[in-house]
């Protein structure tokens, strides 16, 4: 191997003390992979989902008979 | 001339239910019906009636069947006022309640993050796992606040009467059988109608009472020599939490005739009971005679990964893998299991093999995105995360992918698109804690002492079961000279995660200052 002459060298104290403090540090929370859903958990929530929708169409037409029933009664 | 040629509309509406287009056999039943009414109360039927009725029962059912044996959720009565339960204090590795006693050694906190339950996050999520079992009644009443969904009072309460009413929904003219009309014990002794009317009572109308009599009834007609009514009783009485009947039932439908499905609902009973290792002791049962049977082995290895032996659970997803290996729990689970031991790149392989599989959602692309950066793939990362925030179906998804990709912003050290995306998590789920306590500890970077101190304290009280936030807020208290808050955060850090060398580092520290005061 040829020599190589560097023009640092590492220094290392010879007297004196060396002191290192452990400083603790604020930690982060660890990066979440997120679990596959199985096959009846989507179902069940497909389901549920839709048994909102119709829910709230239902509501949403009740709403609007109701809206509409008073604009009659003033027609009348 | 004119032919016109029309199928049966009876067989019609069997090829319907064949082909799983429920609606429409269901529609054609009805047709049929109401051209020869199947009248409840007399016996004058033709026979066309009859299986137009039964067809339609069972299309019916189909259309809101969900598997029986993955069902499962407890409600707080049942987890509060546990009347099975043997012993408080169970022994080591022997419950199913305490994570803590298991004897493999579980990940530690500091690298796999928690739930809300004490157990590491696993790589695959059922109905069961949804939320696990909370230690206190304070914490049992809280878990909603947090969870995706609400902790139902009763089992009784929760989904199944949810799925009940979705299903009345879709008939509005009224429930197509009225049960308070029927006259069981005539159903009971017609073996080919009363299975399906079973199903239908017990998966449609979510009447359990009313099914329990059924079955008892076409037991007794089959003179308790039918296994399959013997499961079903079984079934009835797990719903209505008699665990111990439900056993009986289980235990003499295997005496007549062995059935892997009877296997895996015994082993839920064991579970429900707190008794893991008789239910791994029945799995190894039902291994002799299904060798090999992944279902059998998938339970094994759930049972292992939920006492917090990961390793062994491993080792059975593995066996679940030699069997079928396209096992969509068995791979997400070793990916997972892969990743948080410091293995993203063979995480990334197993995560790979998924989409290759067909599995296409935002949780698996979240996963690879994930994966990527710790495998060093940067060219992959963000293309990853874009497709998993196109394929978000809701906000809490959006939250978590947004969480992970402040992360990844930490990782490349932008540190402000990292304080962006922490706070988007937080836009789209207000309850994130994690998005909470690493917004906190970029705030304090940024040197703002009361913000972070605040951040740090809504995690704390959104999550107390993660040490996380204790620890930092330990930490920062410390800093600011407020010792006595400092020792109150470290203690609860310790008891959430007892072996952390740092919070044991503060304790003693602290506890060395007020003995010299």
């Amino acid at each position: 191997m040829p020599e190589v002459k560097s023009m640092f060298r590492e220094v290392l104290p010879k007297q004196g003390q060396l002191s290192m403090e452990d400083v603790p540090t604020m930690v982060l929370c660890k990066p979440k992979l997120l679990p596959l859903k199985s096959v009846t958990l989507e179902k069940l929530e497909k389901m549920q989902h839709e048994a909102q929708e119709v829910i709230k169409q239902q509501e949403l037409a009740l709403r609007e008979q109701q809206q509409a029933q008073p604009e009659q009664e003033q027609a009348q | 001339m004119e032919v016109t040629l029309s199928i049966d509309p009876l067989f019609l509406a069997w090829s319907y239910f064949r082909r799983r287009k429920f609606q429409k056999c269901s529609d054609i039943c009805t047709k049929v019906l109401e051209d020869s009414p199947y009248d409840q109360e007399h016996d004058t039927l033709p026979h066309i009636s009859e299986a137009a009725w039964s067809l339609k029962t069972r299309a019916l059912t189909e259309m809101v069947y969900i598997d029986e044996v993955e069902v499962d959720q407890e409600g707080i009565a049942e987890i509060m006022l546990d009347e099975s339960s043997i012993a408080q204090v169970a022994r080591p590795g022997t419950s199913l309640r305490l994570p803590g006693t298991s004897q493999g050694g579980g990940p530690s906190p500091a690298v796999r993050p928690m739930t809300q339950s004490g157990r590491p996050i696993t790589g695959f999520v059922r109905p069961s796992t949804q939320s696990g079992r909370p230690g206190t009644m304070e914490q049992a009443i809280k878990t909603p606040r947090t969870a995706n969904t609400a902790r139902p009072v009763t089992s009784a309460s929760g989904r199944f009467v949810r799925l009940g009413t979705a299903s009345m929904l879709t008939n509005p003219e009224g429930p197509f059988i009225n049960l308070s009309r029927l006259n069981l014990a005539k159903y009971a002794q017609k073996p080919n109608l009363s299975k399906t009317l079973f199903e239908y009572i017990f998966h449609h109308e979510n009447d359990v009472k009313n099914a329990l009599d059924l079955a008892a009834l076409a037991t007794e007609h089959a003179q308790f020599k039918d296994w399959w009514w013997k499961v079903q009783l079984g079934k009835c009485y797990y719903r209505l939490g008699l665990y111990r009947e439900a056993e009986k039932q289980f235990r003499s439908a295997l005496n007549h005739q062995e059935f892997v499905d009877t296997y895996l609902y015994l082993a839920k009973v064991y579970q429900r009971l707190d008794q893991p290792i008789t239910a791994l002791n029945l799995f190894k049962q039902g291994l002799d005679h299904f060798p090999g049977e992944v279902t059998l082995l998938t339970g094994i290895a759930r049972i292992h990964e939920e006492m917090n032996n990961i390793t062994s659970a491993t080792e059975y997803y593995k066996d679940v893998l030699k069997q079928d290996n396209t096992h969509v729990e068995a791979i997400a689970c070793i990916g997972s299991n892969h990743f948080y031991t410091d293995q993203p790149e063979i995480a990334l392989r197993f995560y790979r093999r998924l989409l290759q599989m067909g599995v296409y959602n935002c949780q698996l692309y979240n996963n690879l995105g994930l994966c990527c950066f710790y495998a060093q793939q940067y060219d992959m990362t963000l293309s990853s995360f874009e497709r998993a925030l196109a394929l978000v179906s809701s906000d809490e998804e959006q939250a978590d992918v947004w969480y992970n990709l402040g992360h990844v912003a930490v990782g490349i050290g932008d540190l402000p698109l990292a304080y962006q995306c922490f706070k988007l998590a937080l836009a789209f789920n207000n309850d994130h804690a994690e998005a909470y306590n690493n917004l906190a500890v970029l705030e304090l970077r940024k040197g703002r002492i009361e913000q972070a101190k605040a951040f740090l304290q809504t995690a704390a009280s959104l999550a107390p079961h993660m040490y996380e936030p204790h620890f930092n807020f330990a930490i920062l208290s410390d800093k600011v000279g407020d010792l006595q808050s400092s020792y109150m955060a470290a203690q609860k850090s310790e008891d959430a995660f007892p072996e952390h060398v740092d919070t044991q580092q503060i304790l003693k520290n602290l506890r060395h200052h007020f003995a010299v005061l």
